[in-house]
C-alpha cells in the first residue's frame, strides 16, 4: 500500500508538470498547432475526429485536416475564435452540445490556449515553415551483409525505475538473432538480460509508457520498441543496442501501439492498434508511407517477411492480410482463425508464416499459395476442471520461430511448447510446475526488485499467464515472460 | 458493511499503509460482490453500452452481468495490462475511462473521489482477484417501503435498498441500485432512491439490483377539497375491492349505466352480437328487480357464449389450417382442434383440465385435436422447443421468459436457468409421418437430451419456472409440467386466466398488457386480481362462474360517462371503457342488423365471423388474416403469440370501408329488411325509432328523432331514405364501439 501512495504522488506530479508546460508555452509565445493545439486535440478529440474515425467529416489529426473543416463547415476562422466552430463546441454551455461529449469541459488553460491560437491566426508552427523533423536522425543500416560480432549492450546508463505496486506484466519480449541476449518490457523501461541466467545486462528508459512490442533488427544492432499508454499515446522508438541511444521516434498515435515491426532494411516500421488501420512509416523522416485499411477490428499482430517484400497483419477477429510491403497493395487474405490473432512470425526462408490466436489454433501458412501447410487446433489444450461445462479459454498467446524453423508458443494453459520443423510437439514446459517447485528458472523484473519484501507476495492475486515467449538465436534456451512480471527460462532439449 | 465504514477504511489504508497491508484481506473488494454492481450502477453493462451483444468500442460485458466468469476474463485477462493495470492501478484504462480522464464514448461516469472509484482502485491494487462461484449471491432485495402515499405534489421520501445474501448476510445497496418510475408524471425517483411526488395518480417506482427488480407503490392524492365519496352499493367482492381502491385514490366511480346500454354491452360481450329487436323489447318490458342477473344467466347458458370463447381460444392458440401436408397444420387438423375446443367450452370443461389435456397430448394431429398445441402454437416446419416454450409461457402464464434466452430477465425474476430448464420440457417433442400424407403423429422422445445453458453449455434438465430442482427424470416431463401448470396452487396460471377474462369483459387487464406479467408491471389493483384468481380456483376453474360474477358487479355495469373526479382515470375501472368491437364481432353485428349473411371461403353458408379461422392454400407460417375484412379491422393475424395481434385502434381505412366499402353498401337493401319494416310501420317517427333500436339498441333522443324526421321530409314511404339512415347509423362511432 505504501506504493499506491507514491504512485499517486507521481501521477499528480506528471499532470502538474504537463499543465505547467502548457501555461508556460502560452505565456512565452503565441500558440501554434504543432506545439500546443495538436497535443490537446490528440488527448481529447482524435478518438472521434482522427485518422480512424471522422465524425462530422472532421479530422483534427493534421493541420490540413483542421483547416479543411468538416461537414458543418470551417472548423476555425483565423483571428476570430468567437466565430470558430471548434471554439464554440468546446465552450458550449449546454452539456448536450459541448465537446468532448459526455465529459467535463476542457481545462480552462487549454481552452484559452486554443483561443489564443485561433485569435493569433491559426498558425501551424512557430515559423510556419515545413513541419519540424522528428528531432533525431536515423540512417538505416543499408545492405543486408551482416558480419562482425553481434551488438551487446555496453555499459548502458542506469535507468531509474518507476516505482510500481508490483511488477508490470511482461507484454513484450524479444531475443537477439545473433547474440545471447533478450530484451523484456517493463513499466516505462526495457531490460536486456542474459537468457540463460536472466541477469540484467543493461536497461533502456521508455517514459512513453508500456512497450507492447519489442523486435531486434536482423543485424541485432537495433531494437524497436513500440507501445505507449492506452487511449493516451502511441509511439515507436528505435534504440541502438550497444549504446542504448535513441535513434528515432516514429508515430504519434492516440492509442497505444499494439502491434508493430521493423522492416529488414530498417527503412520502415509498420504499426497498428485499436484504430484498425495499419500505418507504415518511414524511419528516415518519420513520414507516413501507407495507411492500410482492410481490417475490421483492432490490429493485434504485424510482421515483415525476412526479405522485406511482404507485410503480414492480423486482427482481433481472426483475419490476416498479406500486403506488398513496398506498394501497400493487398496480396492475399489468410483466413483460418476464428478468434483474435495474437502473433505472426516468419520462417527465416520467407516461405512460411506462423500465426496463432485466441481460438487455440497455430497455423503454419504457405504464403505463396495462401494455404495452411499445417494447422494445430487446441495447440495448448486446457485442463477441464471436474464439473465444468462450456468453453475453457485455450488461447495461444504468442508464437515465434527460431533461425532453424522451430516454433515456440505459449498459451492460456500456462505451458510453453516447442514445435519441431515438421510441426510435431517436441517439448512442453509447464509454468505451474515452475512456480510451485520454485526452481531456479524464474526472476522478477527490475520494477519488482525495487519493492520491499512484503510486496512480492502481492502477486498472489494475479492470474499467472505466460504472455510472451521466444527462443535464443542458437535455439538452446526458451524465455518467457508472464502476467506477474516474471521471466522464466529453460534449457531446451536437443532434438 | 455500511458504506461510510468502507470509506473510512479506505482512507486509513492510504494513511497507514504498512499497518493495513497485513490485515487488508477481509476488506478486499471482490469482483462479483463489489465490482460488478458498480458496472451495473454506472451503466457500463447496459444494453446501449458494453452490455450490447457485441460490446461497444471493442469491449464487451454481459448484459446486466449475467455472466460473471466471462466478465472477469474480459476485464482482466483478455488484454493483459490494458484495462487493468495491477502495477500502477491508477493507470488502469477501466478507471481512466470511467472518470473521463481519457476519451470515452460513454463519458464521465464518476469522479476519482467517489466510492465507486475507490472500490475499483482497491480491487485492482489487490491484484484484481477473481472471487469464486461460491461467493454469496444476492438472494433477495428489499425496499424500505412497499407503499408511499403523498398528500401534496413536490413532497419527497428517501427509499433505501437492502440486499440479503445467500449466506444470510445483508447490506445496504442504495448507492448501487438503479431506479426507475413507471409514470414520471405521477412520481419520479432519482439516482439516490429519492421519490418525489409530481401529480395526482398512482404508479410504481422500482429499484434494480443484481437480478432483482423490486417496486413500491406510489399514490399521489388529488386535493381532498370537493371530494365526496358517493358510497355506492357493492354487489359483490369485485365492487368492494375496486371501490376500496378508488376511495383511497379519491376517485368517485361513474353512475350505473342504463338498461339499454347494459343490454347491448352484455350481449356483445357474451354472445358476440348486438341484441335483437325482440330481446330488446322483452328486456325493456321486464320490470323485475333481477332482470340484469337473469339476462346474464340466459346469455351464459346459450351456446353462443361457448362458441365465442372457443373463437377467442382458437385465436390465441393460433389455429390456421393449410392444405400443404408436410407442415402438420392441415385444415383437417385445424378443424379437429377447433371442434375439440368448442366441445370443451360447450360442456363447461374446467379451464385447468382443458389446458392440461393439451399440454400432455400426444398422437395424431387429425384425430386428437388437442395435440395440435404442438403443431399450431408455433407455426414452423420443424418443432422449435425454444420458440414453443416462450409462446407457451406467454399464453398460459402471461410471462415473457424469452428475454432469459440470452441474459437474465432485466425487469423480472426469471434467469437463464429458469428459461433453459423450461425449454427442456419440450426438447423431446417430435413429429413423425402418420398413415396418410396429412397426418403427423406428435410424440415425446424421452431419450432426447435437455436444452443446454447458453453461457457454459451445461445441460439443464426440465424444471418448472421458479423452482430450484428439476422434475423427476425419466418419462415424459410434460406430465409433471401439466400438473404444475394447472394446479390450483399455481397462482401464475390462475391469475393469468383471471386477468385475461377480466380484460375481455372490461377492455383492460388488472395487469396490462395481459401477456406481459413481470415484477416491473404490477397489477393496478393487487387485491382485486388476487380475489378474481381465487374465485376462479374456488369455482374449479369454471369460466362461466367468474364471468357471471364480473358481469353482475356494479363495476362492469358502470356508465362510460365520466365525472369530474374520474375523467383522468384510465386504469382503475372507475367508469366503463369505450371499446371498439373486435373485427369479427363487428362484421357479425353488421350481418345481424342488415339480415344479409357473409360468405367465407372454405366455410359453409351461415358461418359466423367469430367462427372463422384462416384456411390457407400453402403453409401456415407468418401473417394470416384470411378474409380481407379482418386485416382492415385488425383481427389477429396469428403470426405471433402477442395479445397485441388483436388490434382495437380505429383507422382511416376502417372508416372508409364502412362508409363506401361493400360490407355495408351491399347489405343496406339486399335483404329487403327496411322495406319489410316500412310496410309494418305506421309513421316515419316509428320507423326511425325501429332503426335505432335495431342498430344501436336504444331509442333515439328527441333531437335525433326530429333531425332524422327532417331528413325524411315528404319521402315518408321511400325505403331508400331509411336505408340512408341505416347507413349513417352503421357508420356511427356508437355502432362500432361497445360502451
Amino acid at each position: 500500500m505504501l506504493h499506491l501512495n507514491r504512485i499517486a504522488n507521481i501521477a499528480t506530479a506528471i499532470s502538474l508538470s504537463l499543465s505547467a508546460g502548457l501555461v508556460q508555452a502560452q505565456e512565452e509565445k503565441s500558440a501554434t498547432y504543432d506545439d500546443d493545439v495538436a497535443l490537446i486535440f490528440k488527448r481529447h478529440c482524435l478518438q472521434c475526429h482522427g485518422e480512424s474515425k471522422q465524425e462530422a467529416g472532421l479530422n483534427l489529426a493534421s493541420y490540413a485536416g483542421v483547416i479543411k473543416g468538416g461537414s458543418g463547415g470551417d472548423a476555425v476562422v483565423a483571428g476570430r475564435s468567437s466565430a470558430s466552430l471548434i471554439f464554440k463546441a468546446i465552450t458550449a454551455k449546454d452539456p448536450e452540445e459541448r465537446m468532448p461529449p459526455k465529459s467535463d469541459p476542457l481545462p480552462e488553460e487549454q481552452i484559452s490556449l486554443i483561443k489564443a491560437w485561433i485569435d493569433g491566426g491559426v498558425r501551424q508552427s512557430i515559423d510556419s515553415k515545413a513541419k519540424a523533423s522528428p528531432g533525431m536522425t536515423f540512417k538505416p543500416a543499408l545492405g543486408t551483409a551482416i558480419d562482425g560480432p553481434a551488438a551487446m549492450p555496453d555499459n548502458l546508463p542506469v535507468v531509474n525505475s518507476t516505482k510500481t505496486l508490483r511488477p508490470f506484466p511482461i507484454l513484450a519480449l524479444a531475443t537477439s538473432p545473433r547474440a545471447p541476449l533478450a530484451a523484456i518490457a517493463g513499466y516505462e523501461r526495457i531490460d536486456f538480460i542474459d537468457p540463460a541466467t536472466r541477469d540484467i545486462a543493461g536497461s533502456l528508459a521508455f517514459p512513453e509508457g508500456e512497450p507492447h512490442v519489442l523486435r531486434f533488427s536482423q543485424s541485432g544492432d537495433v531494437l524497436m520498441a513500440a507501445g505507449g499508454r492506452p487511449v493516451q499515446n502511441g509511439v515507436v522508438i528505435l534504440f541502438d543496442v550497444k549504446t542504448g541511444q535513441r535513434l528515432a521516434k516514429i508515430g504519434d498515435e492516440t492509442d497505444v501501439v499494439i502491434a508493430a515491426d521493423l522492416a529488414p532494411d530498417q527503412r520502415q516500421v509498420a504499426i497498428g492498434g485499436s484504430g484498425r488501420i495499419v500505418k507504415v512509416y518511414s524511419t528516415e523522416d518519420g513520414s507516413l508511407k501507407h495507411s492500410l485499411s482492410k481490417h475490421t477490428d483492432w490490429i493485434t499482430a504485424i510482421a515483415f517477411s525476412p526479405d522485406g517484400k511482404f507485410l503480414a497483419t492480423g486482427d482481433r477477429v481472426g483475419n490476416i492480410h498479406l500486403w506488398d510491403a513496398e506498394s501497400g497493395g493487398v496480396v492475399l487474405p489468410l483466413s483460418e482463425h476464428k478468434g483474435s490473432v495474437t502473433a505472426l512470425s516468419w520462417h527465416s526462408d520467407g516461405q512460411v508464416l506462423a500465426s496463432c490466436g485466441e481460438d487455440g489454433l497455430i497455423v503454419w501458412w504457405d504464403v505463396t499459395k495462401g494455404w495452411p501447410l499445417n494447422s494445430k487446433a487446441d495447440a495448448h489444450p486446457p485442463e477441464r476442471p471436474p464439473g465444468a461445462y462450456g468453453k475453457i479459454a485455450n488461447g495461444v498467446l504468442d508464437a515465434s520461430f527460431n533461425a532453424r524453423g522451430e516454433l515456440i508458443s505459449c498459451g492460456r494453459d500456462n505451458t510453453v511448447r516447442i514445435w519441431s520443423v515438421d510441426g510435431s510437439l517436441r517439448q512442453t514446459l509447464d509454468l505451474n510446475a515452475v512456480s510451485q517447485a520454485g526452481k531456479n528458472t524464474t526472476k522478477q523484473t527490475p520494477n519488482a526488485r525495487n519493492l520491499s519484501d512484503e510486496q512480492s507476495s502481492d502477486s498472489s492475486g494475479i492470474r499467472i499467464l505466460p504472455l510472451r515467449c521466444a527462443m535464443t538465436f542458437d535455439g538452446t534456451t526458451a524465455v518467457t515472460g508472464d502476467s506477474a512480471g516474471q521471466v522464466h527460462s529453460w534449457k531446451i532439449n536437443s532434438p | 458493511m455500511n458504506h461510510k465504514h468502507t470509506f473510512r477504511m479506505l482512507v486509513s489504508l492510504f494513511l497507514w499503509p504498512l499497518v493495513i497491508s497485513s490485515s487488508s484481506a477481509a476488506a478486499e473488494p471482490g469482483f462479483r460482490r463489489d465490482v460488478m454492481p458498480i458496472f451495473f450502477r454506472a451503466g457500463c453493462n447496459a444494453g446501449t453500452c458494453h452490455g450490447s451483444a457485441r460490446g461497444k468500442d471493442g469491449f464487451m460485458l454481459s448484459l446486466f452481468g449475467y455472466d460473471a466468469k466471462g466478465d472477469y476474463e474480459r476485464v482482466v485477462t483478455e488484454m493483459v495490462g490494458r484495462r487493468i493495470n495491477t502495477a500502477v492501478p491508477e493507470q488502469s484504462l477501466l478507471l481512466l475511462k470511467a472518470t473521463g480522464a481519457v476519451p470515452h464514448t460513454g463519458g464521465k461516469l464518476f469522479t476519482t473521489d467517489s466510492e465507486y472509484y475507490q472500490t475499483l482502485l482497491q480491487w485492482i491494487a489487490a491484484g484484481a482477484p477473481d472471487d469464486t462461484d461460491d461467493v454469496p449471491t444476492t438472494a433477495e432485495v428489499v425496499l424500505s417501503a412497499e407503499q408511499l402515499v403523498f398528500d401534496t405534489s413536490g413532497a419527497s421520501t428517501q427509499l433505501t435498498v437492502t440486499a440479503n445474501a445467500s449466506d444470510a448476510s445483508s447490506r445496504d445497496v442504495t448507492k448501487l441500485a438503479r431506479y426507475f418510475s413507471n409514470n414520471e408524471s405521477v412520481a419520479t425517483i432519482d439516482a439516490n432512491g429519492n421519490v418525489t411526488a409530481v401529480g395526482p395518480g398512482d404508479t410504481n417506482v422500482f429499484a434494480r439490483f443484481s437480478r432483482f427488480t423490486v417496486g413500491a407503490e406510489v399514490i399521489v392524492l388529488p386535493p381532498a377539497e370537493g371530494f365526496n365519496w358517493p358510497d355506492p352499493p357493492a354487489v359483490n367482492f369485485i365492487d368492494e375491492l375496486v371501490f376500496d381502491r378508488l376511495q383511497k385514490l379519491r376517485i368517485a366511480p361513474s353512475e350505473l349505466c342504463d338498461d339499454e346500454t347494459f343490454l347491448r354491452r352484455v350481449t356483445l360481450d357474451l354472445a358476440a352480437r348486438p341484441p335483437t329487436v325482440d330481446e330488446y323489447a322483452a328486456f325493456m318490458a321486464d320490470a323485475g328487480p333481477d332482470k340484469r342477473a337473469t339476462k346474464i344467466d340466459q346469455l351464459l347458458a346459450d351456446d353462443a357464449f361457448a362458441d365465442y370463447w372457443a373463437a377467442l381460444w382458437a385465436e390465441q392458440l393460433r389455429i390456421i389450417g393449410g392444405n400443404y401436408a408436410p407442415v402438420a397444420t392441415h385444415v383437417k387438423a385445424a378443424d379437429a382442434y377447433y371442434q375439440w375446443i368448442r366441445r370443451q367450452m360447450r360442456t363447461s370443461r374446467p379451464l385447468n383440465e382443458f389446458v392440461a389435456e393439451m399440454v400432455d397430448a400426444s398422437g395424431s394431429n387429425l384425430t386428437n385435436g388437442p395435440v395440435n398445441l404442438y403443431t399450431m402454437l408455433v407455426h414452423k416446419p420443424q418443432f422449435d422447443p425454444k420458440a414453443f416454450a416462450a409462446d407457451f409461457s406467454q399464453l398460459f402464464l402471461g410471462v415473457q421468459i424469452q428475454c432469459a434466452e440470452c441474459h437474465n430477465h432485466p425487469f423480472d425474476r426469471w434467469t437463464q436457468d429458469d428459461y433453459y430448464g423450461f425449454v427442456s420440457f419440450f426438447t423431446g417433442m417430435k413429429r413423425k409421418p402418420g398413415v396418410e400424407p396429412r397426418e403427423r403423429r406428435i410424440y415425446c422422445d424421452i431419450t432426447a437430451p435437455p436444452a443446454r445453458h447458453v453461457v457454459d453449455g451445461r445441460p439443464m434438465p426440465a424444471k418448472v419456472l421458479g423452482s430450484i430442482d428439476p422434475v423427476p427424470a425419466g418419462g415424459d416431463p410434460r406430465t409433471a409440467l401439466a400438473a404444475w401448470l394447472t394446479s390450483p396452487e399455481n397462482e401464475l396460471f390462475s391469475r393469468n386466466l383471471a386477468n385475461r377474462i377480466w380484460a375481455q369483459l372490461l377492455g383492460r387487464g388488472v395487469i396490462e398488457p395481459v401477456d406481459d406479467v413481470r415484477a416491473s408491471n404490477p397489477p393496478v389493483n393487487g387485491p382485486l386480481l388476487d380475489a378474481l384468481s381465487q374465485r376462479l380456483v374456488a369455482a374449479n376453474f369454471d369460466l362461466r362462474s367468474l364471468v357471471r360474477d364480473i358481469c353482475n358487479s356494479r363495476i362492469y355495469q358502470l356508465s362510460a360517462k365520466p365525472n369530474a373526479s374520474n375523467a383522468r382515470d384510465t386504469r382503475q375501472f372507475s367508469h366503463a371503457h369505450l371499446r371498439r368491437l373486435r373485427a369479427d364481432v363487428l362484421l357479425d353485428s353488421v350481418v345481424a342488423v342488415t339480415g344479409v349473411g357473409r360468405r367465407f371461403a372454405g366455410f359453409p353458408e351461415g358461418t359466423r365471423a367469430i367462427e372463422y379461422y384462416p384456411r390457407e392454400s400453402g403453409d401456415t407460417e407468418g401473417q394470416h388474416f384470411g378474409d380481407p375484412f379482418f386485416s382492415t379491422f385488425g383481427r389477429s393475424s396469428r403470426a405471433t403469440i402477442c395479445a397485441c395481434e388483436t388490434k382495437k385502434e380505429p383507422t382511416l381505412s376502417q372508416t372508409l370501408h364502412m362508409a363506401v366499402g361493400d360490407t355495408v353498401r351491399d347489405r343496406l337493401g339486399a335483404a329487403g329488411e327496411v322495406k319489410k319494416l316500412l310496410e309494418n310501420t305506421i309513421s316515419p317517427e316509428a320507423m326511425i325509432e325501429a332503426l335505432y333500436i335495431r342498430t344501436l339498441s336504444r331509442r333515439p333522443t328527441i333531437e335525433e328523432s326530429s333531425a332524422m324526421r327532417e331528413l325524411v321530409g315528404d319521402a315518408v314511404k321511400d325505403h331508400a331514405v331509411y336505408e340512408d339512415i341505416l347507413w349513417s347509423l352503421l357508420n356511427s362511432t356508437e355502432f362500432a364501439f361497445n360502451h
